[in-house]
């Protein structure tokens, strides 16, 4: 199982995860990205590859494993 | 300045001899320019230049032309490092209020540049830009149709900037932030004399540059300062609206600071897009097999306009300044030293592009940084750009095909706005 994580340091809202991962990520009302299934299914793959692939800011990683604890 | 055109790679030019702060460089063919970029990027990555000189300010240290792709990208994503705070649209150090006044969160580092940023993030989301989409199609349609009246009516030319590629962003971004009708040809003009560079042709001296930008700046701030008060009165579902009601930390945006983010806004909005597509025509017109072969196949759509951003390259540079001293790439640097990041250069660099001098509108992948390179600055209109340069092209391919670029482009004098200020097409029999 894969599970993404934002470097909220690094994230600057920009939506290109959204232009790519539509039903993954999300800029909120506020301009915070939510991420709506950390633990992407094995269809949205592609796309959350592509997505942390191609961030503008770098802010977004894939890590293998469930969230700690 | 000349430079001849030595070999189409730049071998053989005389580096001593180039100077980017000289203004004539930048009327110089694009292929002229490109040139003397390849041999910058290959043999000074890192080229100091002295600052280029206006009657009213003094100058600088001087500056390092970024050429190298791998350069820009490591500076430009380590914003604590190269910092924007000390301007990032001028060469030389403005006093803070002006730098702010024009670049808005452009010209500003985190936090207040993160604050900013997510109070208007959501509205350039991909999103909320599919409502837009119609209303792009729409602005495209009745543009294009304007075009061919005027056509029609006249010798049957049209000057693509003025008639196409100029109100098509113009009225998107007008559109969002709810600008009256009757103010939007001031808006134009005023955001061009912006983004102007001191251009002979719209400012009338480098003496007159200052009070020019001021008078412009002064403007749009008044017309904001309007709207914001009468969206305060009466909330519209417009950009200005969520501007002036909006709150982050129980913070509200000053009056100044919207004002800056519309004059950002209009003149980022407008000055870019506008620029792609008219060098985007341009280079269509020049490669018409490479224009025959979208005008079949709407599935290019995606790649080509990629390709016409690194083609293009709108933006020339923006600055970035070290905040302490510091190693990238094996240049060493000391602070208050200052980085021009050229887009355009690294967006030809063949350690990323195969045949960078190659226009080809299906080159997959296609990393351009046209809109910036990682960091926080990236631009905050990408999706939008995206939008309005594929419809416009496709538009133009449905209702103007026999659009031909019937003429020499007048280029404008500008090294940071790779920009076009005329160019001249024939609607009508091939």
């Amino acid at each position: 199982m894969s599970r993404i994580v934002v470097d909220r340091q690094r994230c600057a809202s920009t939506g290109g995860c959204e232009a790519v991962a539509p039903d993954v990520f999300e800029i909120a009302d506020d301009g915070e990205l939510v991420v709506h299934r950390p633990e992407p299914d094995e269809g949205d793959l592609p796309d959350v590859r592509e997505a942390v692939r191609t961030c503008p800011t770098l802010a977004l990683t894939l890590v293998d494993g469930p969230r700690p604890g | 300045m000349t430079v001849g055109l030595a070999a189409p790679d730049g071998a053989g030019i005389d580096l001593d001899g180039i100077d980017l702060s000289d203004r004539e460089f930048w009327l110089q063919p694009p292929a002229v320019r490109h040139a003397v970029f390849d041999a910058l990027r290959r043999e000074r990555p890192f080229a100091f230049y002295a600052e280029p000189e206006l009657p009213w300010l003094e100058a600088g240290r001087g500056y390092y032309a970024v050429t190298r792709y791998a350069d820009v990208d490591a500076i430009s994503s380590r914003p604590a490092v190269f910092c924007s705070g000390s301007g990032a649209v001028s060469i030389i150090d403005m006093p803070p209020d002006i730098n702010e006044f024009f670049g808005s969160m452009i010209s500003m580092d985190d936090p207040r540049h993160a604050k900013i940023r997510r109070i208007v993030a959501k509205t350039f989301t991909p999103r909320m830009l599919e409502r837009l989409v119609d209303s792009v199609q729409q602005i495209a349609d009745d543009v294009a149709d304007g075009a061919r009246r005027k056509a029609e009516a006249g010798d049957g030319t049209i000057d693509v900037v003025a008639d196409l590629a100029a109100p098509i962003p113009l009225r998107v971004v007008c559109d969002m932030m709810g600008i009256p009708d009757e103010d939007r040809a001031m808006v134009l003009q005023k955001s061009t004399i912006i983004l102007s560079g001191g251009d002979p042709e719209l400012v009338e001296s480098l003496e007159d540059f200052a009070a020019a930008m001021l008078e412009a700046g002064g403007a749009l701030s008044d017309l904001m300062n309007r709207l914001a008060a009468e969206r305060l009165a009466d909330p519209r579902d417009d950009l200005t609206t969520a501007l002036v009601r909006s709150e982050v930390g129980g913070e509200q945006l000053t009056h100044q600071e919207i004002a800056s983010f519309f004059i950002l806004l209009l003149v980022a909005g407008n000055e870019t897009t506008r620029n792609a597509i008219s060098q985007g025509v341009l280079a269509l017109s020049e490669h018409p097999e490479q224009r025959d072969r979208w005008a079949a196949d709407p599935e290019l759509t995606r790649t080509a306009v990629e390709e016409i951003v690194r083609w293009t390259s709108p933006i020339g540079w923006m600055r970035r300044t070290a905040t302490q001293d510091g190693e990238v790439n094996g240049h060493r640097f000391a602070a208050g030293d200052k980085f021009l990041l050229f887009y355009g250069a690294a967006n030809r660099d063949p350690e990323v592009f195969r045949e960078p001098q190659v226009l080809d509108l299906a080159r997959d992948p296609n990393p351009q940084i046209g809109f910036g390179a990682h960091g926080p600055h990236f631009c905050l209109g990408a999706h939008l750009a995206r939008r309005e340069i594929a419809v416009t092209f496709r538009t133009i391919f449905d209702r103007l095909p026999d659009l031909t670029v019937s003429g020499e482009p007048s280029r404008l004098r500008s090294s940071f706005v790779n920009g076009l200020k005329r160019l001249p097409a024939r609607l009508g029999e091939r």
